[in-house]
């Protein structure tokens, strides 16, 4: 259970509902880290725009800004997003093998990823563990495939999941009812770090039906 | 230096959110210049940080102490000079701040509990926000409305966001007000 109630449609602000229209526009649902930001709907507002930014085609495509937001929240073991953008990477063409490739650095030797993605990726984990100790090869090798504006991108937008899968994860938000059954691949092809996290995967796969 | 050149100039979609960054700040901040170059993210990024700056259901000067130990407990630089500035001018003494800046603040006469609570959570969430745990988060709901801990989670996690970009990108901001806010 989260730590804070969700705020329902019918219990929302019209600031908040515009929110919640939005977001079932865009995603067919409203996702319960959407339901929680409800008791603070100004501050929600300005949030969610820029993640409504970000989930579409933009200086960079959604397929690549996808590979960051599953590397991303998958280093910081955040199985809520990792679960949530398996699907929509699916989506997008990203196969089961290149997501359960995305682990580790088992990306920079898959056959499932081209030279831009590798450095990009390479980037991501630097941003992820030491953002002030990224080499200068690192930077060279994006400057090769981005130009600024899609550098931008990539930086934005693996800040903004490393924000929202800590604020989420923090609050204690819980996957929706829709994804039961859902076959995890990150967290099957690399465990988590986090005691915590392996305790949410444990409890997510026991209630998986027939598991 | 930046990694990305710095946009000084708004260009089209950035004219609105280069203005509001003047009108709030005094000034467009290096950071905003660092994001000109891509119009959605600099605006949507920009106008939130606008939106966390500032009075709103918990006090700015609060939110300046819990953004400053947010920078530090993630090891981020980018703008932390800055943010000193502002929790001085909006009147946090010299001997609360030294006593964030190290583990002082658990036991410092300076700090509330409620306040005390709310550094535990921004420690939780540097160590494993997979791992915060329901007694921090009953004690914080004895203190704080359920607005405010929601407001207090995303001011931490947005300069978490904050301090990673502008790290990353090798932003510089010593100042970001230029405009009077005592």
């Amino acid at each position: 259970m989260a730590h804070l109630p969700y705020v329902e449609y019918d219990q929302a602000d019209q600031v908040t509902k515009q929110i919640y229209d939005k977001t079932e526009a865009r995603f067919q649902m409203v996702l319960n880290i959407f339901k929680i930001t409800g008791h603070a709907p100004e501050m929600a507002e300005k949030m969610w725009e820029i993640f409504f930014d970000i989930l579409q085609e933009g200086d960079l495509s959604w397929y690549e800004k996808e590979l960051l937001i599953l590397k991303s929240t998958k280093m910081g073991d955040c199985f809520y997003c990792v679960t949530q953008h398996e699907a929509v990477s699916a989506r997008l063409g990203v196969s089961p093998e290149k997501q359960a490739d995305i682990v580790g650095v088992v990306y920079r030797t898959s056959p499932h990823y081209e030279a831009n993605e590798v450095a990009m990726l390479d980037l991501c984990s630097h941003i992820v563990l030491n953002p002030e100790g990224i080499p200068k090869e690192t930077w060279a090798a994006v400057k090769q495939f981005y130009n600024d504006a899609q550098i931008v991108e990539i930086v934005a937008t693996i800040g903004a999941y490393l924000q929202v899968s800590k604020f989420g994860d923090a609050l204690g938000v819980e996957l929706e009812e829709v994804w039961a059954g859902h076959e995890p691949v990150l967290f099957n092809a690399e465990p988590p770090n986090s005691k915590a996290a392996q305790g949410h995967f444990d409890h997510f796969v026991s209630q998986t039906p027939n598991a | 230096m930046s990694v990305v050149n710095q946009v000084e100039s708004p260009t089209t979609g950035t004219e609105e959110v280069y203005a509001s960054a003047v009108n709030y700040f005094g000034h467009v901040p290096n950071l905003v210049k660092a994001l000109g170059s891509n119009t959605n993210m600099c605006n949507s990024i920009t106008n939130f940080m606008i939106q966390s700056l500032g009075e709103g259901r918990i006090s700015w000067a609060f939110k300046e102490l819990i953004i400053l130990k947010t920078l530090k407990t993630m090891n981020s630089h980018y703008s932390y000079g800055a943010h000193e500035k502002i929790a001085r001018d909006l009147g946090v003494t010299e001997a609360k701040l030294g006593d964030m800046a190290n583990s002082l603040w658990e036991t410092s006469d300076h700090y509330s509990e409620a306040e005390r609570l709310v550094f535990h959570l921004i420690k939780q969430i540097g160590i494993d926000a997979n791992d915060v745990s329901a007694s921090l988060w009953e004690q914080l709901k004895q203190h704080w409305n359920y607005g405010q801990l929601i407001e207090i989670n995303a001011v931490i996690t947005t300069f978490l966001m904050i301090g990673r970009v502008g790290d990353a990108l090798g932003v510089s901001d010593p100042v970001l007000f230029t405009k009077d806010i005592s």
